[in-house]
């Protein structure tokens, strides 16, 4: 700041003194003050820049990283309303459109209530008329600012959502675009992508119409302001009122005590995407919290039943699973012994995968699942049983690496194991995986997502395997094969729950829980709490 | 990354000369003003300071007040018109870019990474905006007023005009110096470690719950946040790059005015320069290096710029593999749909390969299709099956001979062959929209009725109204309903598009054993008669009594 003020001090001083008739070598001084004060305010300028940029990285980062945390935190709870390319988005891309915000918005705003009433204190001392015209129109400025900028909230903020589904929409149809080109509909989209793109060209630029008059107000303050301060030193310099060096001064200065405000003028814009987008991470971040809260909500009290039959792998006590105020399933008891294979069956919308939701504790639900005769809480269910859902979910990377997931110590021979009980021999053991797993047939990736799900289970030497809909896009021969190792993990003393509604799979099993028929839950009251082994 | 074309990317990018004029005379002028406004006040102070009477500064009043209200109006009209221009010039560029996508997909782009599609879409596509925004524009405008201030002081002192000209030349080169020393290195891995970034998030985001279940997502997260980490200290870097850059532009103005001052002082000295003339040639070089400080950002604007349109090309290949069908220049007239054998269907040893894969993928196979016929194609996985049917809809070319009405294909142009046959993929996509959305576009003329009806035929009929009617949404890749519900909208799609040639890619896959034979039933009903030829690709068992004949295939490899 001190630079600033001596630059413009000894430079007005020298072009004075020259003017002034002073020989060349009488200036020395003046010179060398005038071109160490660049130097001082060239390197202040580079520190303070360097120092923004990484605080900004660092704040961008942090914010990454607990968006990420409410995510976790929130679960599938925070997926569920939104989609997965808007919340990449947002923590992806959105989170750099903060780069504008918090790197050069905020420090520039900072810098600016530091060093303005600096300059405008200075020039009230050197010419208290110019002082007093700066100080005057210095703050009508941040009051324009803010009545167009309350204008203009409104507006960039729809800006901001119009880009967030724009950028699902174009991803949609990318995505979609085999689908619509079996429909004959892939032209049409030209048309529609046109249509969208040329209606957001016209939303931003009514936004950035008004929002440019912020710094357009800004601008006009101050380069009206430097016109007055020239005039008005001009004339007193004719009346002879202030000496030549001390107007050229001002003059020099003037600009200075609005340039702070302006650059904040200018970064406003970029900053107003970083705004919008900081909104949106905040809002997931406090999604997160939410749901956190909902999920501590008190669990039943478990409690192991005295003369539970030591066999039984899985037990189910009156276990009740609500979703959207409708009991999907109610009461259910079930015990289900180790070395067995169950079928859970019944037609779509029966409640099947939310069952097996339920047991691996993915949904709050009421009554008990015991483990090994043992309650053991929702979260901690996952360490003890093996899982593949209904859709593959595979993840990048090479195959052993999928296969292996969550595995700290990969072990070969295990998943040769692995993929040999799943049926996976048509799989090179080469292939390397695309993001999101990629890369492989419908059928390929289901018996790979099971064999994750087995290497897990012998890996960790886990008693229960669950598996949801395992063989739904296999063959005849690929779903034998599927069985046979089915079979196998069952004969090594471990259950194997499937959901299935494959004949093949339902013959396989030795216990068959069909939720479909309207008896199922009479017959199981019936036979009372154990379904036995046939 | 290969060499690729970018020029066409580019080209779409940038409005045409006659679109950005406005913008670069009103940036010129605007700049031209700011310029003006400090060497006229400059002047008219230091002539002040020579006493004259008030009259003789009249002139520069009124100069000093019309450069300073033009300076803020011009850069006003020059940024609305530069942004205006830019974000035409943007639908253009997305158009052109789906335009490019088009002719490939959906075959032509297996290897394109989902994570790079929304990276493209989102950045590189944004990106793009800023190279009439943030390089022509600027660098023009910069170019014109250091032109002009050059020329204009040349006309007062030479000297100086010299020492304003190796000012700007130096300070220029100089900032670019350093941005190619310390900037481009760390953008050119800001780019790929913001993709990898975007990929891990989607990943993540997308796997959350298996990521979890397999006690995964800690180290997931980890790997994450390094890449965070990696990104932000590439972007310091960068950051750190741009300060020295606007310090060398502070140093460059102070050195040209220490330096102006000494060179014009003799000539001040010998009375060839008025006092006023003196302060407005040194201190015009604070303006005109103003302008110049736009030019660092605009050379790092160019290189993200480059990098974008790098990866657009890259990702969307211009030149359509030879494995994807292109539509023949004259393409013939199918037969009208009704008539005697226009709908028949012919294959002699067709076979296919994979763009980018040599090795078979389907071996030659014969196969006849009549209106009328109901042929279920049978075969282990990994057989071709699916293949074949991407085949039959003209997205993947063939070895051989495919004949629909007696018309080799290969004749026909691929819209037109789709009109005739349609594919229920295996994995159909399901848009982020209602119900209705989803079915409308198969048949846009459809009523509500007809929707309900299709929605009756699949076994949705019940569901649909409970969800609350054809306006519910169906979710992000069907995230709201279950499997079986998702393949019968699907299923209704395909029933809803009254083609002659069904072709269905294991359409129960995810629909209950015991619906899934009715469900068939229903489909091979409702499709049944004398003018339409349904082929079923399933792996699990298709009942004798739902089908004509039986097609078993083997195996290419």
């Amino acid at each position: 700041m001190a630079s600033i003020v001596a630059f413009c001090w000894f430079a007005a001083s020298s072009i004075a003194a020259v003017i002034e008739g002073a020989p060349l070598d009488s200036l020395g001084m003046l010179v060398a003050a005038t071109a160490a004060s660049v130097v001082a305010r060239a390197l202040t300028q580079a520190a303070l820049d360097g120092l923004a940029a990484r605080g900004a990285a660092r704040v961008k980062s942090q914010l990454r990283r607990r968006a990420i945390e409410a995510i976790d935190r929130g679960g599938s709870a925070s997926l569920g309303s939104r989609s997965s390319a808007s919340l990449a988005t947002v923590i992806g891309p959105g989170l750099d459109a903060m780069d504008g915000y918090v790197g050069l918005y905020l420090p520039q705003l900072i810098l600016t209530a530091v060093a303005t009433p600096i300059v405008v204190g200075v020039l009230l001392l050197a010419d208290p008329a110019t002082g007093i015209a700066v100080m005057v129109t210095l703050p009508l400025i941040p009051v324009f600012m803010v009545l167009i900028g309350w204008a203009t909230q409104a507006m960039q903020r729809s800006q901001w959502e119009a880009l967030q589904s724009l950028s699902q929409g174009f991803l949609e149809v990318v995505r979609g675009l085999s689908t619509l080109t079996i429909f004959g509909r892939q032209h049409r989209q030209t048309t529609r992508i046109e249509a969208v793109t040329d209606a957001y060209r016209t939303r931003t630029m009514k936004v950035l119409r008004v929002s440019f008059l912020s710094s357009f107000a800004l601008e006009l303050a101050a380069s009206l302001s430097v016109a007055v301060v020239a005039v008005s030193v001009g004339v007193r310099l004719i009346d002879g009122a202030i000496p030549f060096a001390l107007g050229l001064f001002v003059l020099i200065l003037t600009p200075e005590a609005y340039l702070p405000l302006r650059l904040v003028g200018a970064r406003y814009h970029a900053a107003a995407d970083g705004i919008a987008a900081s909104d949106d991470v905040l809002d997931l971040i406090a999604t997160g919290a939410d749901a956190r809260l909902a999920r501590a909500a008190p669990p039943a009290p478990e409690t192991p039943r005295d003369g539970e039959a030591y066999d039984v792998a899985l037990a189910l006590r009156g276990v009740t699973v609500e979703r959207a105020g409708r009991a999907v399933v109610s009461g259910l008891d079930a015990s289900w012994r180790h070395g067995s294979v169950v079928a859970i069956t019944g037609p779509s919308g029966t409640g099947k995968s939310t069952l097996v939701a339920a047991i691996l504790g993915f949904v709050p639900a009421g009554g008990r699942v015991l483990l090994a005769g043992r309650a053991v809480p929702a979260d901690e269910r996952l360490t003890r049983i093996a899982w593949a859902g209904q859709t593959p979910e595979l993840t990048s990377g090479s195959l052993e690496e999928v296969v292996t997931l969550g595995s700290e110590h990969p072990d070969p021979a295990l998943v040769a194991r692995a993929l040999a009980l799943a049926g996976t021999l048509d799989v090179p053991l080469t292939t390397v995986l695309g993001p999101a797993g990629q890369g492989l047939s419908g059928g390929q990736a289901q018996r790979v997502a099971i064999a994750r799900a087995v290497y897990r289970a012998l890996e960790r030497d886990l008693g229960t395997i669950v598996l949801d809909e395992p063989t739904s896009a296999l063959d005849a021969e690929a779903e034998e094969r599927v069985v046979r190792g089915l079979r196998t993990l069952a004969g090594e003393g471990r259950l194997v729950v499937v959901v299935t509604h494959r004949p093949a799979l339902v013959a396989a099993a030795d216990v068959v829980l069909d939720l479909g028929s309207a008896s199922a839950r009479a017959r199981l009251e019936a036979r009372g709490p154990e379904v036995v082994a046939r | 990354m290969t060499r690729v074309d970018i020029r066409p990317v580019l080209r779409a990018a940038q409005p045409p000369l006659g679109a950005l004029a406005p913008a670069l005379a009103l940036g010129a002028l605007a700049a031209g003003s700011s310029v003006a406004l400090l060497a006229t006040s400059a002047w008219l102070i230091a002539r002040a300071a020579e006493q004259p009477p008030i009259l003789f500064l009249g002139f520069a009043i009124v100069g000093v007040r019309a450069f300073a209200i033009g300076r803020a109006v011009l850069r006003y009209l020059e940024r609305v018109a530069g942004h205006d221009a830019a974000l035409r010039a943007l639908a253009g560029l997305r158009v052109s870019v789906f335009r490019r996508l088009v002719p490939v997909a959906p075959d032509g782009l297996r290897a394109t990474r989902s994570g790079d599609v929304l990276t493209t879409v989102v950045q590189d596509v944004d990106a793009l905006q800023d190279l009439p925004l943030r390089v022509v524009q600027p660098l023009v405008s910069a170019a014109i007023v250091a032109g002009l201030a050059v020329v204009g002081v040349a006309w007062v002192s030479p000297q100086a005009a010299l020492v304003l000209a190796i000012g700007l030349a130096v300070t220029a080169a100089a900032a670019t110096a350093v941005l190619a020393a310390l900037s481009r290195d760390a953008e050119r891995r800001i780019s790929p470690l913001r993709a990898d970034l975007a990929d891990a998030v989607l990943e993540y985001v997308s796997r959350w719950e298996t990521l979890r279940a397999f006690g995964a997502d800690g180290e997931r997260r980890e790997a994450l946040l390094a890449l965070d980490a990696r990104l932000r200290r590439a972007q310091s870097r960068q950051s750190a790059a741009a300060g020295a850059v606007a310090a060398l532009v502070t140093l460059g103005g102070g050195a040209m005015l220490i330096a102006t001052l000494l060179a014009v002082q003799p000539e001040l000295a010998s009375g060839a320069l008025s006092g006023p003339e003196l302060a407005m040639l040194v201190l015009l070089p604070l303006a005109v290096i103003e302008v110049v400080g736009a030019l660092p950002s605009a050379v790092g604007a160019w290189w993200r710029v480059r990098t974008s349109a790098e990866r657009i090309a890259t990702v969307v290949p211009e030149h359509v593999p030879a494995e994807i069908p292109l539509a023949p220049e004259h393409p013939r007239a199918l037969p009208p749909i009704g008539q005697p054998g226009a709908s028949s269907l012919r294959l002699a040893g067709v076979a296919a390969h994979w763009p980018g894969d040599a090795r078979p993928a389907l071996a030659p196979l014969d196969l006849e299709l009549h209106p009328g016929d109901r042929v279920v194609l049978e075969g282990p996985s990994g057989a071709g099956k699916t293949t074949l049917a991407h085949v039959l809809v003209r997205f993947l070319e063939h070895e051989g001979r495919y004949e629909l009405g007696g018309v080799d294909v290969r004749e026909l142009h691929p819209d037109e062959v789709r009109r005739r046959v349609v594919l229920l993929e295996q994995h159909p996509h399901l848009f982020d929209e209602s119900i209705r959305q989803n079915l409308i576009f198969a048949r846009d003329t459809a009523s509500e009725d007809e929707l309900l009806a299709v929605l009756e035929r699949v076994g949705l009929g019940e569901w649909a109204v409970e969800r609350g009617g054809l306006d519910a949404p169906v979710g992000e890749r069907g995230r709201l309903v279950s499997g079986g519900q998702a393949q019968r909208i699907a299923l209704a799609r395909a029933l809803l598009c009254d083609a002659p040639v069904l072709v269905l890619d294991e359409p129960t896959a995810n629909v209950d054993a015991d619906r899934s034979e009715a469900l068939l039933e229903e489909l091979l009903g409702a499709a049944a008669g004398p003018e339409r030829a349904v082929l079923v690709i399933s792996h699990a068992p298709v009942p004798d009594r739902l089908v004509t004949r039986r097609v078993r295939i083997r195996p290419a490899r």
